[in-house]
């Protein structure tokens, strides 16, 4: 039983060295804790409520008085300034006092009195996603309703009222159902996503320092039993892989399982296939690590290798910009990374509550990076004698 | 005997050059400047859309009329998406929306042309998946203006049978209509909404994170005090002008390739900037030395150059969410609208989106001229505490 007691031995080493390291502990057990809390406290509100705009009535009708007070009625909105002419609200744009103009044209009023369409204009401040839509869909909801109401009037005039000037005014009613996060929060969409990359990115820092503190320390080779350091560099890799799954395993149960179910984000997975999906998950980030990290001289180069990459992988996920929309190099280019399966299926099973044979492809491309990333960690441990590379 | 400051100045920037050209700190600075131009070239052609165009979707098609293929055929001629498979089924569909393969389905119940032709209004249903912020409200909006204009179609066709004239048709049929501006950006292009104040923020990231690691290094090194000797302030000026200047460099080549607009040239994105580009460049270099300050700062306050370079990372990279330019920060908790506060990226964002998007001068931006130029003192108390920690050593 020499294999099991050699792998033994190399995670007792390796955990005894995570315990010892300040910073690792930092960032193994401490960040991983923080960064969800501090994300969940930003995004807490979720949607965009009460977003400050001013109107322009330059029509002073009723028509546009009521238009109004709806305006002021929607959640998403709160007409806090009635300005006299659009120079004045321009005015208070650029102060960034509001996020969006309505603006009545002089002829509103008189253009539905004489049964006419009339024009409502709408000016967005594009600063950001989030003020532009819900800008535009407060205010399109508002007209929708402003609209039945004028038709059904318009229709009654000429003579169609009743059940008939429903079946006019709307001949092919839809029902429109948002799947998963049916009020589109923020945070039911972005927090998931920052969840998997938290745990991609600590384990990365986490062993990227532990890899650099060695080289720096030029202990290469006094952290492997002495008969290990010629043959059995699988059992060396195979050891330490176990000591950080080990190690991370609360972490993951917390980050992954506990925080959506904390911040109530929406988690109708099953908890067997998220297991068994994320089971290859830390396999393949942990053997990425480390390949990467065997690389790694220096303990803060790696700290910021990792930290720059973090925005890259998190556009790469398709959690943000679709994956059909990206340009094939930079797909495939995603697909090297554990981090963008391991979004995508978090994301299809934690949120959208696919089964884990939806996720085919994300779990196959995973045991793939798996295997493959094993097999480089130790092509690097060994190539560490001649290249001077591949970390203790 | 003191020595004047300038020769001070002068002999850290002859000594900090020196150790760029033959000590090999070179290869710092040079990787750093690869990673931001990775950066742009990424950001920039991974979204070289601007909006995601013909986006997945199906159609649960169980009435299988003249009418349901119409409508197909409407939704592919739409820009934003395109039809890619049509079931049978709900829960097909469905299934298919798990596995990522459609965005949004429509469905179309049974008998919906029979519904329409004899007025008992059909009901058509839309799924969208909300799961993914971007693609699902994009195709659901696609899909909802199908719908809409379906509607209209049918009442228009009806009025017109029972003898209106266009122009009382359009008063029924839309009494009202939207007339939407999207101030400087008309085609809700989602690249300056993002990389406006992502990439300069990677700028001050990489600054951040560059100037707390060469601090660190000296310490290791054990040479801070051949360094500032001292003197402190003049000998760190002149250890970071050299950086001071090639990222400012940087930061305005990359303002270049935002907002320069040239036919012949197809590396320049052309982004809408009303204001003047001399402002923007200024705030970039604001953005930059605010950041080495903050680098100096936290390298002064926490002595061990493996935390502090923990903490700039942590701090770092907070700054992209506390910007607030993907969400809002007037909609977070009020302690967290305070902490925004500290972040020079939160400054930068707000003096340039004013800038770029509604044409301000330096008389609507000056506050946060003020603020970044505050940063500045945050270095001021880092040196001081370098210093001290520098007399630590002598005593060592």
């Amino acid at each position: 039983m020499n294999l099991l007691k050699d792998i033994w031995d190399i995670f007792v080493i390796e955990v005894r060295r995570v315990l010892h390291d300040k910073g690792v502990i930092l960032i193994f057990f401490i960040a991983t804790l923080i960064y969800p809390l501090i994300f969940g406290a930003i995004y807490k509100n979720e949607l965009v409520r009460d977003l400050k705009v001013a109107v322009v009535d330059e029509s002073r009708g009723e028509a546009s008085r009521r238009f109004i007070h709806k305006l002021d009625a929607t959640p998403e909105m709160r007409v806090d300034y009635h300005c006299c002419n659009m120079a004045e609200a321009k005015h208070l744009m650029q102060q960034r006092r509001i996020h969006g103009i309505v603006l009545f044209p002089r002829d509103y009023d008189s253009r539905l009195a004489q049964k006419e369409t009339a024009r409502v204009c709408l000016f967005c401040d594009m600063s950001s996603f989030l003020y532009y839509r819900s800008v535009l869909s407060a205010t399109s909801a508002v007209l929708l309703d402003e609209m039945q109401e004028i038709q059904v009037e318009r229709y009654g005039l000429a003579g169609i009222t009743g059940e008939s000037a429903d079946e006019l005014i709307q001949p092919i009613p839809f029902d429109d159902v948002k799947l998963y996060s049916p009020a589109g929060g923020f945070s039911s969409f972005l927090i998931p996503a920052l969840l998997v990359l938290v745990v991609h990115q600590t384990l990365f820092l986490g062993i990227g320092i532990l890899f650099g503190t060695t080289r720096e320390d030029r202990r290469t080779l006094r952290v492997i039993p002495p008969h290990l350091r010629r043959e059995g560099r699988t059992r060396v890799v195979a050891g330490r892989a176990l000591a950080y799954l080990a190690l991370y395993l609360p972490v993951v149960a917390v980050d992954l399982v506990l925080m959506p179910r904390l911040f109530g984000l929406p988690h109708i997975g099953r908890l067997g296939d998220l297991c068994l999906f994320l089971l290859p998950f830390m396999l393949a980030t942990v053997f990425f690590c480390m390949t990467v990290c065997s690389f790694v001289r220096e303990r803060d180069t790696g700290i910021v290798t990792c930290i720059f990459f973090s925005v890259v992988l998190l556009f790469l996920s398709g959690a943000i910009w679709p994956q059909c929309n990206m340009p094939a190099f930079w797909r495939l280019f995603s697909y090297l990374f554990p981090s963008t399966h391991g979004i995508q299926g978090f994301i299809r099973i934690g949120t959208m509550g696919a089964t884990l044979d939806q996720v085919g492809f994300e779990y196959g491309m995973l045991w793939l990076q798996a295997v493959l990333y094993f097999v480089t960690c130790c092509l690097c441990l060994r190539a560490g004698k001649w290249f001077r590379i591949g970390a203790a | 005997m003191s020595e004047e400051p300038k020769s001070i100045f002068a002999q850290a920037l002859k000594r900090e050059i020196k150790r760029l050209l033959y000590q090999g700190q070179a290869r710092y600075l040079l990787l750093t400047s690869l990673g931001i131009v990775f950066c742009y070239v990424f950001f920039l052609t991974l979204m070289a859309e601007g909006q995601p165009e013909r986006l997945p979707i199906a159609i649960v098609d169980r009435d299988g009329s003249y009418l349901s293929r119409r409508l197909c055929h409407e939704i592919n001629a739409m820009q934003g998406v395109q039809v890619v498979a049509v079931y049978n089924s709900h829960a097909s569909a469905r299934k298919a929306m798990q596995r990522q393969e459609i965005y949004a389905f429509l469905e179309i119940p049974k008998g919906t042309y029979n519904d329409v032709l004899s007025f008992t209004r059909p009901h058509l249903a839309l799924y969208s998946n909300n799961a993914y912020l971007l693609s699902g409200a994009l195709s659901y909006r696609s899909l909802a203006t199908i719908s809409k204009l379906a509607s209209g179609a049918v009442q228009r066709e009806v009025l017109r049978k029972k003898g209106y004239d266009e122009n009382r048709i359009m008063g029924l049929i839309q009494p009202i209509e939207l007339d939407t501006h999207l101030i400087s950006n008309p085609t809700a292009n989602y690249q300056p909404y993002v990389l406006t104040t992502m990439l300069p923020g990677m700028l001050g990231l990489s600054v951040l994170l560059l100037t707390v690691y060469m601090i660190g290094k000296e310490r290791k090194d054990g040479t801070l005090r051949q360094w500032l000797g001292h003197n402190a302030l003049p000998a760190l000026l002149g250890k970071l002008a050299p950086y001071t200047l090639w990222f400012a460099t940087l930061g305005v080549l990359g303002n270049i390739v935002l907002f320069g607009r040239s036919e012949e040239v197809a590396f320049l994105c052309g982004f809408e900037l009303h204001g003047s580009f001399v402002l923007v460049a200024l705030f970039t270099l604001l953005l930059v030395t605010a950041m080495q300050a903050t680098g100096v700062f936290l390298a002064g306050i926490i002595p061990d150059a493996h935390l502090s370079t923990c903490f700039a990372a942590i701090y770092g990279t907070l700054a992209f969410t506390m910007s607030g330019f993907s969400y809002p920060v007037d909609n977070m908790p009020g302690a967290l609208q305070a902490l925004a506060q500290i972040f020079p990226l939160r400054h930068y964002y707000m003096a340039v989106s004013r800038i770029t998007l509604f044409g301000c001068g330096l008389s609507m931006c000056w506050v946060q001229v003020c603020a970044l130029l505050l940063f500045l003192l945050t270095g001021l108390v880092g040196t001081w505490r370098l210093t001290d920690s520098k007399t630590t050593y002598q005593q060592q």
